[in-house]
């Protein structure tokens, strides 16, 4: 079992397993046997539910035993691609997207574990909804843990959402009730009830979980999960199935390294989608969860989807093109270069993008991807002048460099570097212009 | 049976004697705060312990807490706890044990019923179904892939050239073996004045929570830094239990340099005498790499101002985490310097077999387990028991 910490991902694995196994044919039993206790360790590294491993890999045996190994593939990447599909016919393949009560408000009452973000997931959930376009209000029920009303309180006033609190005497169904029927009053349509985190075995907590639900009539209930949740996921989930019959989850902490097999195990034992994903510490991380997603991230593969889809949403594909051909045409100035670099922070945290990408993932883990040097970098140009930036030869001038170098609280040094590698992205870009395959320079960050 | 789990010896003080009881010093005790509910617990809790099988040294020391949660004051309505529940606990007995093994119930049934069952047929080390149910117990515990299978290994060798036969001492070998991997030193070293305690790991694992009930069972007088400067009403938070306990807290404004409040919290403890500092910190992602340089920062200015200083480093680790609490403990230590885990939240359906994990692979032993939401739920580690519950050996 030591072999396992040399091999990141699963397809890498499943390559090592079925080593020799070439061309077209059919995947011998013992094959099948090797691939299957991969699958099944990497699964359990992944923290799905060893019993649902159990089923999991009994249907891919199933599958795999006598299929076709295709002369595109290797036979580890087929072994794959059938994992992968049955990863997301069990996850379900398209996002679970709000609906809403046709008579308003709907209401929707978050629970869960101590600890997994409840209360800033009400508050991001908040946001997400008034981008849809309505008008939320956050309901304080959490009465135990000290200061959470103050938290939900805080969160409300900075994105400027009402929050109806009562303090901590009240019971929290008591508290629903009465916020709910202000949220109607006040002509709010979308109430979120925030709850105090419970552990299952506390039954008395767990009841009352129960009245909150009967007295909240909620639309959806939703199970707040963090994603680094191990074996116990599936009791967890069983017992809120139970007392507070929630209908889907928000998977929390997923700018996290964990794999999240957890979001596995509850998605089938409960047959409960993950509806939202929920990844930084910002309010704005908030998003549709996409099942077909999560297949790569259990299995280590990447999750290209995502990052294609992120890149989309932060650009103007035609003044993309403006630029790019500008660019390519060797008119490549600071002033790109910065607005390249501000599109690029924009997607998120590097580190997490550069996960994103299939195979990178292995070579990235020693690697130091650091933000704040995107940051340097943008401290520097922008203490350029306008016409420094639209005319970088300017900065051969070593006054201008000492100017800059202050204005960006950095070295002279530093900002020779970047002028200097600046000089070479800007040569790669006219050689790409000419249809040329340039050498890849380093880039200053 | 290792005695790590007293609190008497927990925490190191150069043979300075406790004051009070040995677990409650005065600054604590705040007067007309006994409820009639809190001491009937602690009686519960001294049957709960002879019933468990422990010495009548064990049951004094399990008693302790009752002495704490009596010398607390009145606490506010927040921490109410429902009659019922009370009920249900006195039923059960409240000592951490019955507590963890309340939590481990339901498991019990399905994985431990499987290993009872195992261990009941086992006959001799060649049974290669018997190992795998242990294999299969380990994981459903979080102990993770590598961990079981250097354990499962070395039981298997042992019991082959031991030529065990009887489950009773197959299964006393499990756990023989499990409490070996466990076994670290546990104490605090609070022999400085002040002590500095850092407590750090990923958001929501309860490091406020566990200062707030730390601070009941330290010796001498405690200050609390409000380090989290990021969270919405993190700073409040540590207030309360700063009101409730009755140790000062040194904050700033929401937003502040958490370093800046570290520095002011080392510069009022030296100032005033006290003996020991608890700086909490913000929660965050080990894979942050800004945020834990910020981390280091805070480590390096208590460094500066105190020499040796942080003496002891905390990581709380959610009991229910699986195999990334592995990660979070490696990226951690690495950065902080980490002297010890708190495993915290032991007290749902979670096994906490990631403890495991974390003493093998990364080193750094377990020295506090929380298996409740009240103060007296905190508990110096003891590999032994943690071992045996693995086990459901109970």
């Amino acid at each position: 079992m030591e072999i396992y910490s040399m091999f990141d991902t699963l397809g890498e694995r499943l390559n090592a397993a079925l080593d020799g196994v070439r061309g077209s044919g059919n995947l011998t039993e013992d094959q099948v046997k090797k691939v299957t206790r991969e699958i099944r360790l990497a699964l359990l590294e992944a923290d799905v539910n060893y019993a649902v491993v159990k089923e999991f890999v009994s249907n891919v045996r199933e599958r795999a035993t006598g299929a076709e190994v295709s002369k595109a593939l290797s036979p580890g990447q087929q072994v794959v691609k059938i994992v992968n599909e049955e990863l997301a016919n069990l996850m379900g393949g398209t996002p679970h997207k709000l609906t809403f009560a046709s008579r308003p408000p709907t209401v929707v009452v978050l629970a869960g574990l101590n600890g997994h973000g409840k209360t800033t997931s009400a508050g991001k959930l908040a946001l997400f909804v008034r981008k849809l376009g309505k008008n939320p209000y956050l309901v304080a029920g959490d009465t135990y843990r000290p200061a959470a009303i103050d938290q939900l309180q805080q969160i409300g006033s900075e994105l400027g959402v009402p929050v109806y609190a009562e303090g901590t005497e009240p019971s929290p169904e008591e508290i629903a009730q009465r916020g709910i029927k202000a949220a109607a009053d006040g002509g709010y349509d979308f109430v979120i009830v925030d709850t105090a985190g419970r552990q299952v075995v506390d039954l008395e907590m767990m009841e009352e979980i129960k009245r909150v639900r009967k007295a909240s009539r909620p639309h959806s209930v939703l199970l707040v999960l963090d994603v680094v949740t191990g074996q116990n996921a599936v009791e967890v989930a069983q017992a809120f199935q139970e007392y507070a019959d929630f209908d889907g989850m928000v998977l929390t902490k997923l700018d996290g390294d964990a794999r999240g097999g957890a979001a596995l195990s509850v998605v089938s034992v409960t047959g409960r989608p993950v509806r939202f994903a929920s990844e930084g510490e910002k309010m704005s991380e908030f998003d549709y969860f996409y099942p077909d997603r999560m297949a790569g991230r259990i299995l280590g593969m990447g999750d290209v989807l995502t990052l294609i889809e992120k890149a989309e949403q932060q650009m103007d594909r035609e003044e993309a093109e403006a630029d790019a051909k500008r660019m390519m045409s060797g008119k490549f100035t600071f002033e790109d270069f910065l607005k390249q670099m501000q599109m690029i922070k924009r997607m998120g945290p590097l580190s997490g993008l550069l996960g994103m990408i299939p195979g990178l993932n292995k070579q990235l883990q020693g690697a130091q991807i650091d933000d704040r040097m995107l940051s340097r970098v943008e401290a520097m140009v922008t203490s350029m002048t306008a016409q420094e930036q639209r005319n970088p030869k300017l900065l051969q001038n070593p006054s201008r460099v000492r100017r800059i170098a202050r204005g960006a609280g950095a070295t002279q040094q530093e900002v020779q570097r970047l002028v200097k590698q600046f000089n070479e992205m800007q040569k790669m870009m006219r050689q790409m212009g000419k249809g040329g395959v340039p050498k890849i320079p380093r880039m200053p960050f | 049976m290792s005695m790590a789990h007293s609190w008497r010896s927990f925490f190191r003080r150069d043979g300075e004697e406790p004051k009070g009881s040995g677990v409650v010093t005065q600054t604590q005790v705040v007067e007309g705060a006994v409820r009639s509910e809190d001491v009937m617990p602690a009686a519960e809790e001294v049957l709960a312990g002879r019933s468990e099988l422990m010495t009548s040294e064990d049951v004094v020391e399990e008693a302790a807490p009752g002495e704490v949660e009596e010398a607390l004051p009145e606490p506010g309505p927040v921490e109410e706890v429902p009659d019922a529940e009370a009920a249900v606990e006195a039923q059960e007995g409240v000592g951490w044990f019955a507590r963890l093994r309340s939590g481990l119930r339901r498991s019990r049934e399905s994985v431990v019923g499987q290993l009872n069952a195992a261990v009941a047929e086992f006959r001799d080390g060649e049974d290669e179904e018997f190992w795998e149910t242990v294999e299969e117990i380990l994981i459903a515990s979080d102990v993770g892939v590598n961990t079981t299978s250097k354990l499962v290994r070395e039981l298997e060798q042992e019991a082959l050239e031991r030529n065990v036969t009887s489950g009773r001492e197959l299964r006393a070998l499990l756990i023989e073996h499990a409490t070996r991997m466990l076994e670290g030193p546990v104490e605090l070293d609070v022999t400085h004045r002040p002590t500095v305690i850092l407590m750090v790991g990923v958001n929501g694992t309860g490091k406020t929570t566990t200062i707030g009930k730390l601070v009941n069972f330290l010796p001498g007088s405690a200050m609390l830094a409000a380090g989290d400067t990021f969270r919405a009403a993190a700073i409040e938070q540590l207030q309360r239990w700063g009101e409730r306990t009755g140790a000062p807290v040194v904050s700033r404004e929401r937003g502040a340099d958490a370093a800046a409040v570290a520095h002011d919290a080392v510069e009022a403890a030296t100032r005033d005498g006290v003996d020991v500092l608890l700086v909490d910190t913000a929660g965050r992602l080990h894979t942050k790499i800004n945020l834990m340089a910020e981390l280091d920062k805070v480590r390096r200015v208590i460094g500066r101002q105190l020499p040796d200083a942080p003496h002891e480093v905390l990581l709380t680790i959610d009991a229910t985490t699986g195999q990334n609490g592995l990660r979070q403990a490696k990226t951690f230590n690495e950065v902080a310097g980490v002297t010890g885990v708190i495993l915290t939240k032991l007290d749902g359906t979670a096994k906490g077999g990631i403890a495991l994990a974390i003493a093998n692979e990364i080193g750094v032993p377990i020295k506090l387990v929380s298996v409740g939401e009240k103060a007296e739920d905190l508990h110096p580690f003891d590999a032994r028991q943690f071992a045996a519950a693995l086990f459901g050996d109970l």
